[in-house]
């Protein structure tokens, strides 16, 4: 079934060649240093999703099975994205103000040493909510 | 034979794909969760704790390791699916060909995450060991420095032929250092152990003063003999509701630097004493690095074994659903690779 529709040898290097090129934008999207890091991670973790698709759609042949595979993927799938959305209103996005004992040590003296430390890196600020 | 065995085999109920082939993908399910379970607690846990270090000076992840074990699972992949259609195509030294590739590759990814690891470990980053504010990086500091002091002195008290020093153990520091003083300025035994016995003397006596600025928690440079008696005359010229200089962490990495590049004992600090570096949420980064990646590292090494025992065999059309179900489990590997790059390389 898979084998008879996969389109052979020379399908699988274009997508080796295509998770190689997504591999590289990753990096590029690194070192371009966007001001805005939320640009940064929204586009790594968006080819991220582009190389899955490719290993999953072909290397794993999804693309060519049957219907089995939503029965199969389906409820891992929900329960895996139910995880992390159960714990996400408690410790991600806490309505009250996060009391990490450490993090109240962090004053101007140890900002000083960061800045002194890392340069113009892109450590966040534990102020930042 | 029997009739039984002569009929037609009944029309297979179910889902349309061999059983092996079934149970693979059920356990990729469960795989999936696994590690969504980790990942989704990362990703959780780290939008609840601003000032999460993405510095590689705090974290010492290199995104080139990152980039070329990224490259070397999506050769490894490209490798399995060709060796998995080869096997489909009856060609089977074209498969074992592959197959071999791809476990040279996996020992070249478990080789550079070694190398990361050693990376980690030299830098002391490990679970439970970083100091996540100035305060505990000082007393860090001050712990590893009287590791060192103490073993430094055992080797007068726990002589072999005869000690120098006639206490049994090293514990009681004060009242070794005060026979060692003895020892150091006399006459008897080795000139050159009286001379090494009066650098460690020294040593002692810069933890012992580190040891007591932090016990009363004031600096080094502005109050020099803590709870000593220029303490006591600081304190008397306070104003009231002024309070003495606190101890800086600036002060104690200089106080560190200065030690590691003595003579005489400099080569030892360097050894037991790592340069304070307070990472704020550094124990929880090292975790979730560690616990994610090593169990990744696991299953490399679980999808070499099933590599293994199809390289050792004679590999013929038996081997067939073994390569394509050891494929399925190498895709997956590489799946959770492929987040676990940009998760914890880049973002």
């Amino acid at each position: 079934m898979a084998h008879e529709e996969n389109g052979g040898h020379l399908n699988y290097f274009a997508v080796f060649i295509a998770l190689c090129v997504f591999t590289g934008l990753s990096v590029v999207f690194d070192l371009l240093k966007f001001e805005n890091r939320l640009i940064t991670i929204v586009l790594v973790l968006a080819v991220a999703v582009a190389k899955a698709m490719c290993v999953m759609m072909f290397f794993m042949h999804l693309k060519f099975e049957g219907n089995w595979k939503y029965v199969l993927l389906a409820p891992t799938t929900i329960l895996a994205i139910g995880l992390p959305l159960a714990l996400l209103p408690d410790i991600g996005v806490a309505y009250y103000t996060p009391l990490a004992p450490q993090a109240g040590e962090w004053g101007e003296e140890m900002q000083a040493y960061k800045a002194s430390h890392h340069g113009s890196g892109h450590a966040e600020s534990p102020d930042a909510e | 034979m029997s009739s039984h065995a002569q009929q037609p085999s009944a029309v297979k109920m179910g889902i349309p794909i061999p059983d092996s082939k079934l149970g693979m993908w059920l356990f990729l399910g469960t795989e999936i969760m696994f590690f969504t379970a980790f990942i989704g607690s990362y990703i959780v846990l780290r939008l609840g704790s601003p000032g999460w270090p993405t510095s590689s000076e705090d974290t010492h992840i290199s995104v080139v390791f990152g980039g070329v074990n990224t490259f070397v699972l999506i050769v490894s992949s490209y490798c399995v699916v060709v060796a998995h259609e080869a096997m489909a195509q009856k060609l089977f030294g074209k498969a074992r060909q592959y197959l071999l590739i791809t476990f040279a590759l996996a020992c070249v990814f478990l080789g550079i995450k070694s190398m990361e690891y050693y990376g980690k470990f030299s830098h002391d980053i490990i679970p439970g060991r970083i100091p996540e504010t100035p305060t505990q990086a000082i007393a860090k500091v001050d712990r590893e420095l009287e590791t060192v002091v103490r073993a430094r002195f055992a080797v007068y008290t726990d002589g072999e032929d005869e000690a120098d020093v006639n206490v049994p153990e090293a514990r009681d520091l004060a009242t070794v250092s005060a026979q060692l003083d003895v020892f150091a300025n006399g006459d008897e035994g080795d000139a050159a152990r009286r001379e090494t016995a009066k650098a460690d003397l020294r040593l002692y006596s810069e933890w012992q003063n580190l040891h007591q600025h932090i016990v009363a928690n004031v600096s080094l440079e502005d109050v020099p003999q803590a709870a000593g008696p220029g303490y006591l005359k600081a304190r008397e010229q306070l104003a009231e509701g002024e309070a003495l200089p606190t101890l800086k962490i600036g002060e104690v990495e200089g106080l560190v630097k200065k030690l590691k590049s003595d003579v005489d004992y400099g080569p030892a600090v360097k050894a037991g004493v790592f340069d304070p570096h307070p990472v704020l949420y550094g124990n929880l980064f090292a975790s979730i690095y560690f616990l994610m990646t090593g169990f990744h590292a696991i299953h490399v090494i679980v999808g070499m074994i099933l590599f293994g025992l199809a390289l050792g065999s004679k590999l013929d059309e038996s081997w067939t659903d073994w390569v394509e179900n050891s494929g399925l489990y190498w895709h997956f590997v590489d799946l959770v690779w492929i987040f676990l790059f940009p998760l914890l390389y880049i973002v």
